[in-house]
């Protein structure tokens, strides 16, 4: 269910990020001011951008389960959640590195934009110790939505003050990019386009092995069943519980048929 | 091939160069680490597969004869 369409995107990811990297560094211009240090701007911002809009979608998909009380909504929002975080770490590291190469320094404290983000990035690191720490499932999914929708809140709240505050150092890109020559906003577009084809890649990647996991332990909670002393005629193939998973329920019925 | 590469421009690879090698290659990485967790899962998922396939041959091989014509005689899924 989660896997379709997996590989024809797992290919136009690759297709778009390559098309990227050779923007990047075969037609992009170096900037007058830093000079190649500026190709790293290719990569942290598409990062950064991706990681904070997954962290907002996030919050959304949990609004949707609190509505609809699906499972599955949680499960996209946690792993939404999980793959900005990932995106996040990438976007810290790439930022110190070209912070370190730009400024001399790894890091900047007096730097709103910067400092925003780390406290955005850690807000969302107390997310899976928080949900975790819930023993109940559905008490930890109810609780895990309203989590995810508080701080998804607070990511574009957070976003605007510090535009609204802040001294122009730190370079502005959305809504900005009508300021960079036309061969470097087309490589800027390109690149978010493939880090955002990226991260929805391997969030399907991260649905489909978790629906796999959760059919797999459909299937070997019904096959034990099966296996404990019933009588015969309850152990009939009518007898498949009915909360198993449409797929798992597939998977038993070629059991049942051909022993797999 | 190798005069289409000689006419892209050279990269300047020599101050700033390190920078932006090492900001790529955190991303690389990134990536390289996230499809080695997969494998790993997917490896978890094939072997408990294969568990799932033993215990189903099992249950078949040890089902009673009676047990097989109760089985016909139900619903099919």
């Amino acid at each position: 269910m989660y896997g379709k369409g997996l590989r024809s995107l797992s290919i136009s990811t690759i297709a778009v990020m390559t098309a990227a990297l050779a923007l990047v560094f075969f037609y992009a211009p170096l900037e007058a001011e830093q000079g190649f240090l500026q190709k790293i701007f290719y990569v942290h911002v598409p990062l950064a951008i991706v990681a904070l809009c997954g962290f907002v979608a996030g919050g959304i998909m949990a609004i949707q389960h609190l509505r609809t009380r699906d499972p599955s909504w949680d499960m996209r929002s946690y792993v939404a959640i999980h793959m900005s975080l990932i995106f996040g770490v990438g976007t810290l590291i790439t930022g110190s590195i070209w912070a370190k190469g730009s400024w001399g320094h790894w890091w900047v404290w007096d730097e709103p934009t910067l400092v925003s983000f780390l406290i955005v990035f850690l807000l969302y690191a107390t997310y899976q110790p928080l949900r975790f720490a819930i023993e109940d499932p559905e008490r930890q999914a109810r609780y895990a939505s309203v989590f995810a929708i508080t701080a998804g809140a607070f990511v574009p709240l957070n976003f605007i003050a510090v535009r609204l505050s802040t001294a122009y150092v730190h370079p502005r890109v959305l809504g900005g990019t009508s300021n960079l020559p036309g061969p470097m906003a087309l490589t800027f577009v390109v690149s978010l386009i493939g880090i955002a084809l990226l991260y929805v890649t391997l969030c399907k990647y991260e649905l489909t092995a978790k629906h796999a996991r959760a059919q797999l332990r459909a299937l070997r909670r019904r096959l034990t069943a099966d296996d404990a002393a019933t009588p015969p005629v309850r152990r009939s193939r009518s007898a498949a519980p009915t909360t198993l998973h449409p797929a798992a329920m597939m998977t038993a019925r070629v059991t049942g048929k051909e022993g797999l | 091939m190798g005069v289409a590469l000689a006419d892209l421009p050279a990269l300047p690879l020599h101050e700033a160069g390190k920078y932006v090698a090492a900001a790529y290659v955190v991303l690389f990485a990134l990536v390289l680490i996230y499809v080695a967790i997969m494998a790993i899962r997917l490896s978890r998922i094939e072997r408990e597969l294969g568990e799932l396939l033993e215990l189903s041959e099992n249950t078949v091989a040890s089902a009673p004869p009676d047990r097989e014509l109760a089985g016909q005689g139900s619903t099919p899924l």
